[in-house]
């Protein structure tokens, strides 16, 4: 053991006096993982359509007594998707090139078939296959509910007009004709000036409670038109950027990066230095010489991962944002920064030893880490034979602990299964860089 | 084992398919100094490394006497580039489980003459053969074991470092040297023993190399 310990020792000396190489290794994942955040979050956000106006909209529509400003509701509908004007050909061709997701297509007769209120008029869509087509299709379907809803107000605003009409009195102007309107508020004063008689008196009551009742048209409108209202809370809330996946894949990222770079590029160094065969002559035995690599990816992991936690944590702190615990879960993360980056220490001793020159192992650790990262962030209910890969490296276990363990109410299950998958793994990839470890005396 | 140091029986080495060395034996006996000659690629560094137990052979046994340690200076320095020469003598010694591993470094620091806190990576090429040769005399090995360990020294330093390696072989142990250099072979050899394609030709006293076989080894 105090020969693990003390190559070790000369390990982590070696890497503090190697500042840049650190900070590279430090900067680089978080560095990718930000990018690939952001990739994917504008990519999930902002997916391309082709809008195909074969109708000719004009830039004001007037629709129920309202004016419509197209171009308003086309920046208001950019917010989830990007629109791009097209004409019908140009969006059938950038549609099959893939250059955008889904066309949009206001047909010829839309504008009439609004106006009237006689019929609905259809926006046509057509999508690519699989993909993004379903979550392209929810946001259609929020623009066409976000036009409805404009419509919808306009529409109860012009009933509302004649509900005022019929209990005031006024002019109107009815499918092209203009007629004046009694009311029946003037009906009922009217209807007073009559001789009495039973029959007035019921026409007089009549015309009291219809206007009773049509008074509470306007609510009774709104109401139907929108049954069930969402609206925002304003309390504080965690941002995206701080949510427990983005903080369990950086921390994945940020490890699994490290360990089996540093560990398969300590190992193959000392076969470059020429060290291992005066090493192995019974002062460290090749078994010992792994353990030591795994131990300095394990404490490199430990150190950098609780250095990420606590930026995270204090960021949540003096945000004020509510959810997860950052501090009191700190103790639980160490043991799975340690295993997790013992377990990636192993593969990348296993890579070191196949490689057997620094240089090298240093490239193909570099080439190995992208896949499994990706390999990983697969949802396996999409693609089962993803899940399997993922399963076999300890990646996405590192990942499942991380999330667990900081903001499950209940962690222990996943946790202690993740532990027993990242324990599993280390042993198997231990042993094979164990045996794979003679090819550096050859 | 009777009174050698060191007894190889059919050692032999294979690297994929080409035979670095052919089944071997050789004895290395307290107070000698054995010379290891051939032309390049004989299998010198081989049979140095089999016999210091860096290199597993392919075939045959390396049986060392109880108690006998051995030190090893590879052709190729063979410690840490980002270490100091302090560092690496100390790291080192630890792992030779000496008593005192900083007193054993400085010792070495001051005979071989060495910079003791620059990196490694920045000294000479003298400088860091004299530091491979230092590493391998940790533990007070009574075997040493050299491969062609005044190849880049000069002559002045070349002197140094056998007046030291001498001392191993006067106080009762042995030294097993490749060289290329012949004159190393009559100043400070009692034994030679002649490899050529990995094979070992001759083993014996220096006098009978030089009346019977000199001739051979070299055309």
């Amino acid at each position: 053991m105090s020969r693990v310990l003390l190559v070790l020792g000369k390990d982590l000396r070696v890497l503090r006096r190697s500042p840049l190489l650190l900070s590279l290794l430090v900067a680089y994942p978080l560095l990718v993982a930000a990018l690939v955040g952001l990739v994917a979050g504008y990519g999930s956000s902002k997916p391309r359509v082709a809008l195909v106006d074969e109708d000719h909209l004009p830039a004001v529509v007037r629709v129920g007594g309202e004016n419509f400003r197209i171009n308003d509701a086309i920046r208001e509908v950019g917010k989830n998707v990007h629109l791009l004007r097209m004409s019908s050909g140009e969006a059938g061709r950038a549609l099959r090139a893939g250059r955008v997701v889904a066309t949009l297509t206001v047909p010829p007769g839309f504008l009439n078939d609004l106006k009237s209120g006689i019929a609905s008029p259809n926006l046509v869509y057509e999508t690519t296959k699989g993909g993004i087509s379903t979550r392209v299709t929810q946001q259609l379907q929020a623009l066409v509910y976000s036009l409805n809803r404009h419509l919808q107000r306009a529409y109860v605003g012009t009933d509302l007009h004649y509900v005022q009409l019929i209990l005031n009195g006024g002019n109107a102007t009815f499918v092209g004709r203009k007629y004046h309107v009694l009311g029946l508020e003037r009906m009922h004063t009217l209807l007073l000036t009559l001789p009495k008689s039973r029959a007035r008196d019921q026409v007089a009551q009549f015309s009291r409670i219809a206007g009773v009742a049509l008074g509470f048209t306007g609510s009774l409108l709104a109401s139907t038109a929108n049954p069930i209202g969402l609206e925002r809370a304003p309390e504080k809330s965690r941002s995206s950027l701080l949510s427990a996946q983005v903080q369990a894949y950086a921390l994945g990222l940020t490890i699994t990066f490290l360990a089996l770079l540093l560990a398969a590029g300590a190992l193959a160094a000392e076969r470059d230095e020429n060290a291992v065969g005066r090493l192995v002559r019974g002062l460290v035995s090749l078994g010992e010489l792994i353990w030591a690599k795994v131990a300095l990816a394990a404490i490199v992991a430990l150190a950098l991962g609780l250095a990420i936690a606590v930026v995270f944590g204090a960021i949540v702190e003096i945000g004020g944002v509510v959810g997860g615990e950052p501090w009191a879960r700190l103790p639980l993360l160490a043991v799975g920064l340690v295993l997790a980056g013992a377990a990636l220490g192993a593969l990348g001793a296993l890579l070191g030893a196949l490689a057997r020159e620094s240089r090298t192992a240093s490239l193909v650790a570099v080439l190995v880490v992208m896949p499994i990262v990706f390999v990983g962030l697969i949802p396996a209910q999409v693609v089962p034979v993803a899940g399997w890969i993922s399963d076999a490296l300890p990646f996405a276990h590192a990942v499942r602990y991380f999330s667990s363990s900081l903001y499950d109410a209940r962690p222990w299950a996943t946790v202690a299964r993740e532990l027993a998958w990242l324990a599993g793994l280390g042993a198997i990839f231990g042993a094979g860089a164990r045996l794979a470890a003679r090819r550096l005396l050859a | 084992m009777s009174d050698a140091f060191l007894r190889a029986r059919g050692v032999a080495r294979r690297f994929g398919a080409q035979v670095a060395l052919e089944p071997t034996d050789l004895d290395v006996a307290p107070g000698e100094a054995l010379a290891l000659i051939g032309p390049n690629g004989a299998g010198k560094s081989t049979l140095l490394a089999i016999l210091a137990g860096a290199l597993e052979p392919s075939a045959g046994t390396v049986d060392r006497a109880d108690g006998v340690r051995v030190g090893w200076v590879p052709q190729r320095p063979a410690y840490y580039d980002r270490l100091t020469a302090r560092e690496n003598l100390e790291l080192f010694a630890r792992l030779e489980g000496e008593p005192d591993p900083q007193a054993a470094a400085e010792r070495l620091l001051e005979r071989f003459d060495l910079p003791a806190d620059r990196p490694t990576s920045t000294l000479s090429v003298g400088n860091r053969q004299r530091l491979n040769v230092a590493v391998g005399m940790l533990g007070t090995p009574r075997v040493l074991l050299l491969d062609e360990p005044t190849a880049s020294l000069d002559p002045g330093q070349r002197r140094r470092l056998w007046d030291t390696v001498t001392v191993v072989r006067e106080q009762g142990g042995a030294v097993v040297f490749a060289t290329q250099n012949l004159d190393e072979l009559e100043l400070y050899a009692t034994r030679v023993a002649v490899l050529q394609r990995g094979r070992l030709r001759f083993a014996g006293p220096v006098d009978e190399y030089e009346r019977v076989h000199a001739e051979e080894v070299f055309t």
